[in-house]
């Protein structure tokens, strides 16, 4: 090979055949592939914190020890196994399941149809205003349940106080204070825990998601 | 009226060869370099509205598509070691043309470079400007300079014994 020089190589260099490899739409569709993966993975989340609160509510449905541990706290607290308040235990426990589980099946329902209306979403900007929808549905789902453990847990201790009260015990004692704590913390606790995941995986990917969105809406009525 | 998301992709479609070019040059797959030219398009779509004109087309499409290149595929854009530049070199010697052959060899002896350097004179083969290199790296213009005139004696070396 006769001497190199990069500097009378350059023209060369500038003028190698360059196979044109994407149209247009290919290139149009190179965006929309990004976005469309990135609704997906929102979607795959949402579908995955269905499921998971779904099992556990079922999970907590099926298992019937609570009744059996829920009387062992009453015990320890000086209380005793009455059947009144078994009876009525039993009654408020099963309304809530019951509750529950209606609640449950009602947006398994509704996560359904919203599932199928996306899968057969071809543009783009319809998918992502349906997993806009979609989210909002799993995020009710998840509010009730946060409420329905809120309220299930109130219920409990109201109960508590009421047999206490019933059987003539002094809700004064430490232990009862000890309980109060411990289950107002874990409550609160488990809110925070959601609340945060919450902030974490959604505050950055919704508003990105809705700014895209914004986009898509701006070129389509340049379009019109 | 033509939508911005159309004139962006006609505008990537009139100069998808630098893109090309730096997709191979940053990647030793064909499947990677496919994956690179769309991470390229992104990243251009996403400064698509910061680009306000100030610079040269070809020098913001430079800075972009080589940060993507250095940052964003830092691991798939690894220097080849120089002892597969025989291999490489193999491939291409199918090539009819003289001229594409020497193309093809530049491209594999540009590979073996790091990273930085590999930049500097993809941008310098394609006759941007010192002060347009220097800035699109973030090194001095004379810091540019130095770099280029060691590696116009690397590159001749390697074409000269690899050819």
């Amino acid at each position: 090979m006769p001497e190199f020089d990069l500097d009378s190589f350059k023209k060369t260099w500038q003028e190698q055949p360059v196979q044109q490899k994407y149209d247009n739409n290919e290139i149009l569709k190179m965006l929309n592939r990004k976005s469309r993966n990135y609704v997906k993975y929102i979607f795959w989340i949402s579908v995955f914190e269905f499921l998971f609160f779904s099992v556990m509510g079922l999970f907590y449905f099926f298992q019937g020890e609570e009744t059996n541990g829920f009387l062992n706290v009453l015990e320890k607290l000086g209380a005793e196994k009455t059947p009144e308040v078994e009876n009525n235990f039993d009654n408020i426990y099963l309304g809530l399941k019951i509750l529950s589980l209606l609640v449950t099946a009602y947006f398994v329902y509704k996560f359904y149809e919203n599932y199928r209306k996306i899968k057969i979403e071809e543009n783009l900007k319809g998918l992502i205003t349906r997993i806009i929808k979609f989210k909002k549905t799993v995020n009710a789902f998840i509010l009730i349940s946060i409420l329905l453990l809120v309220a299930f847990t109130s219920i409990f201790t109201v109960f508590v106080f009421y047999a206490l009260n019933s059987q003539n015990i002094d809700p004064a004692n430490s232990a009862v204070t000890i309980f109060v704590i411990g289950i107002t913390l874990s409550t609160g606790l488990c809110v925070l825990l959601i609340w945060l995941y919450y902030r974490l995986v959604y505050g950055i990917i919704m508003r990105k998601l809705d700014r895209n969105l914004t986009q898509l809406r701006d070129i389509e009525s340049q379009e019109n | 009226m033509i939508s911005r998301e159309k004139e962006f992709a006609q505008l990537i479609k009139d100069n998808q060869g630098l893109i090309i070019k730096v997709s191979r040059l940053y990647t030793n797959s064909l499947e990677d370099e496919e994956d690179l030219f769309q991470e390229i398009v992104l990243q251009l779509w996403r400064s698509y509205d910061s680009f306000k004109g100030n610079s040269k087309i070809s020098t913001w499409m430079y800075r972009v598509a080589l940060n993507t290149a250095i940052t964003l595929f830092r691991k798939k854009s690894k220097s080849l070691p120089t002892n597969e530049l025989d291999i490489n070199h193999r491939d291409f010697i199918e090539d009819d043309d003289d001229k594409q052959q020497q193309v093809s060899l530049l491209y594999t002896v540009i590979k073996t470079l790091p990273n930085v350097e590999r930049a500097i004179v993809t941008m310098y083969l394609d006759d941007l400007p010192y002060k347009d290199i220097a800035e699109n790296l973030g090194i001095t213009e004379v810091n540019a300079r130095v770099k280029m005139n060691r590696l116009k004696k690397t590159l001749k070396e390697q074409m000269e014994k690899y050819a």
